[in-house]
């Protein structure tokens, strides 16, 4: 378990700079980080699920100006991890597991907002360092307090991720038997309406002259389409 | 002095950090001077560029794709002055050009990557995972950064060859409304992937599949909702406990039935 827990801190620690700090290549995004953590502890098949529905849900939350977005990025890291993790020690495989893992993982995460907006306060004590550093002409000594950042970013990162960890590792195995059965009754329906949720919001918030009507007639189109060729 | 195609791209890896020590006072301003630094130490020396310098630690706020757009041209205006073919106003015409740019370029970045290629990759590349094909997250990662490469890449030699002319190369481009193309797209793929999602699961649980169409009217409604800016975290929170609840009393009341003789 320590190696697995290692082995996904690291992948939050990388993942969690690529959202702001550096390169911005999108291996934030859930549909990517999610089954690269899974793939690097031994599931690759149960990040891909668990991307698939995180995906969608805040996509609608634009990076803009100062705003923060909830970390998505540790949500599907931890849940994924944690499904891993509790699915060798609880002896199960299913879905019920990776969707009680990311109901877990979900509001945890909404924290980890809070982590980010930390670093980034703290970031401004490094400008003001920048400041004092190039009045003494030191100019190598404001590059580094410039890259002092990505450690304010890391610590965010790896901070939600221990937080749905530890939320996650305390919680879930007392909670198991009592909500197993219930799971089982509506996980496909569960499974189903996170990335549907996801999209009404998107389809709420994204900015495009009749975005419903558009998005009703590609629906009902596909829908069509697919129906007649199962025909 | 001509900037050596060195010091060029050691210039353009550190603009994949402008975003390192982001903050509220700042936002890039501190990584705009990081990333501009190797072009100044080749231009000036010892007090004349600590004064330099110390003229870029300001605030700076643009879409991190279109900032190599800017660190560009600043560099080209940069190498004007240290030649001596500026004139008395470049400071104010480097800060204007700044403040000018740096807004539109913003809007204009997140309309078309934030709120239209995001969406529109992460759509498409859903397809994939939902038939459980491996390959989905590196159809996304192709899909997605073909364009910021390209925006990262050539927009910063651009930059660089026009200075302040650069901006023409933008308009010519008609990003805004590639942004609005690209946000459309999303919302067909979007309406295409939730209709696959849909018709892939209703088989599983013994129902029509025409009933399917019927999932439009809830989400339809999530969209209105999420429209008055209501949180995506409640929203989650009340469709999962409804479905929980959903499924615990479907099956007591099919037991129920069952038991009366009617199921």
């Amino acid at each position: 378990m320590a190696l697995n827990l290692t082995l996904g801190a690291l992948i939050s620690l990388v993942c969690g700079l690529d959202r702001v700090a550096m390169l911005q290549i999108m291996i934030s995004r859930p549909i990517v980080a999610a089954p690269l953590t899974a793939l690097v502890l031994g599931e690759p098949m149960v990040g891909l699920q668990i991307g698939m529905m995180v995906e969608l849900l805040w996509l609608a939350r634009l990076p803009v100006g100062a705003a923060v977005p909830p970390d998505d990025t540790q949500v599907a890291v931890g849940a994924t991890a944690l499904a891993v993790i509790l699915g060798h020690s609880l002896h199960t495989s299913g879905i019920e597991l990776l969707l009680l893992c990311l109901m877990v993982a979900i509001p945890l995460g909404k924290v980890g907002q809070y982590f980010e907006r930390m670093a980034r306060q703290s970031n401004g004590r490094l400008a003001r360092r920048v400041d004092v550093a190039l009045r003494k002409g030191a100019l190598f000594l404001a590059e580094v307090q410039h890259l002092r950042g990505l450690v304010n970013f890391s610590l965010a990162a790896v901070g939600t991720y221990l937080l749905i960890m530890v939320g996650g590792l305390l919680t879930i195995p007392p909670v198991w038997p009592l909500v197993e059965q219930s799971l089982s009754y509506s996980s496909g329906w569960v499974q189903l309406a996170l990335p549907l949720v996801g999209i009404a919001v998107i389809l709420g918030t994204i900015n495009v002259s009749r975005a419903i009507t558009l998005f009703c007639a590609s629906f009902c189109m596909a829908f069509l389409l697919m129906w007649l060729v199962q025909k | 002095m001509r900037l050596s195609r060195l010091t060029r791209l050691h210039i353009w890896f550190r603009l994949l950090l402008i975003q390192a020590s982001w903050s509220f006072e700042r936002i890039q301003g501190i990584g705009f001077f990081y990333a501009l630094l190797p072009g100044l130490r080749k231009l000036y020396r010892g007090d004349k560029l600590v004064e330099v310098s110390r003229k870029y630690d300001g605030y700076f706020n643009t879409h991190v794709y279109l900032a190599p757009l800017v660190v560009g041209a600043v560099l080209k205006l940069e190498e004007e002055r240290a030649a001596g073919a500026a004139d008395a106003d470049t400071d104010s015409l480097i800060n204007d050009f700044k403040e000018i740019v740096a807004a539109p370029y913003a809007a204009i970045g997140d309309a078309l990557f934030w709120g239209g290629l995001r969406p529109l990759a992460a759509g498409i590349a859903l397809f994939f995972a939902v038939k459980g094909i491996i390959w989905a997250p590196l159809v996304f990662l192709v899909l997605y950064n073909i364009v910021p490469i390209w925006f990262r890449t050539v927009f910063y030699v651009r930059g660089y060859r026009q200075g302040i002319n650069s901006v023409e190369f933008i308009q010519r481009h008609r990003l805004p409304d590639w942004a609005i193309h690209t946000k459309e797209a999303a919302v067909v793929v979007l309406g295409g992937l939730a209709a696959f999602l849909v018709f892939s699961q209703f088989p599983h649980h013994q129902l029509p599949s025409w009933m399917g169409l019927l999932t439009l009217i809830p989400m339809v409604l999530l969209s209105l909702v999420a429209r008055k800016e209501v949180s995506t975290l409640l929203l989650v929170f009340i469709v999962v406990t409804t479905m929980l609840l959903l499924g615990i009393f479907w099956v007591d009341m099919f037991d129920l039935l069952a038991s009366w003789g009617i199921a």
